[in-house]
């Protein structure tokens, strides 16, 4: 999977949490869940599990602690997709 | 230092699943998920767990300051029908909450005596949330105060560009919002 692939999935991911449309438009790697998009924090864990089902992954809790970027959830997929 | 999160529990309805497969388990430590599945009202259970977890994390971000997503880190005890304590990596944080029919607050404190200045207040839809509830906090201040966020999302009072020796808090969910703030 390409990055441009792996970010279109993300955004698939996200959008029913986002509350601020503007950074969701202008979404890029460097975009955080909280900050950027006002994601509220309890539907954090929603992204998550949203990640492990669409990517057929396990999220352990050491790799969920980093998972408040764009980057951070692009990079724990990686690794989890080639583990 | 202090802490403060408020959930509106009708939002949470919506907003939520806490049935779905995989959202207890992760956010939950097996105590507090025997409590939650063994309560009277599931979902009222889990979320004042969820919102001390929340009330601390804030305190735990101020003193620590960094960012990092661990719900199941932070374990909740329920002492009273308004006290909790929340313990993460031995460090153990002093919980007040209220629970009324339309939403739950908790505080989080180092100190368990600690003299807070809180309130929690009806939004209305229209308005920025994040707007009305730092003006409903900044009442208590001088027209020159102004509430400004650090890079790890900790809210610091300013007077005329000068850091305020005050701890504050704001959170605010669906219809609701609140703050606390206390001396340091």
């Amino acid at each position: 999977m390409t990055k441009e692939e792996l970010i279109i999935k993300l955004k698939a991911i996200v959008k029913p949490y986002i509350q601020d449309e503007e950074a969701f438009k202008n979404l890029t790697e460097e975009t955080d869940f909280i900050n950027d998009l006002k994601i509220n924090s309890a539907n954090l864990v929603d992204v998550i599990l949203d990640v492990e089902d669409e990517f057929n992954i396990e999220i352990d809790n050491d790799s969920m602690e980093k998972m408040l970027s764009v980057k951070a959830a692009m990079q724990i997929i990686e690794e989890k997709l080639s583990a | 230092m202090i802490g403060n999160d408020i959930v509106d529990l009708e939002l949470a309805k919506t907003q939520s699943n806490w049935q779905r497969k995989g959202f207890l388990e992760k956010q939950f430590t097996a105590d507090e998920q025997k409590s939650i599945l063994n309560s009277e009202n599931p979902f009222l259970q889990v979320w004042l767990f969820w919102s001390m977890k929340e009330a601390a994390y804030k305190c735990y971000v101020q003193e620590f300051q960094k960012r990092f997503f661990a719900p199941k880190k932070f374990s909740c005890k329920i002492l009273s029908k308004s006290e909790g304590i929340v313990e993460i990596e031995n460090y153990l944080y002093y919980i007040k909450f209220s629970i009324s029919e339309y939403y739950i607050q908790s505080f989080a404190f180092k100190n368990k005596n600690s003299k807070m200045v809180s309130d929690s207040f009806f939004i209305e839809e229209k308005v920025s949330k994040t707007k009305a509830t730092n003006q409903q906090m900044l009442s208590y201040f001088s027209d020159d105060v102004v509430v400004q966020k650090n890079e790890f999302g900790v809210p610091f009072l300013y007077q005329q560009e000068k850091k305020l020796p005050i701890s504050v808090s704001t959170s605010h969910h669906g219809n609701y919002g609140g703050f606390a703030f206390l001396n340091t």
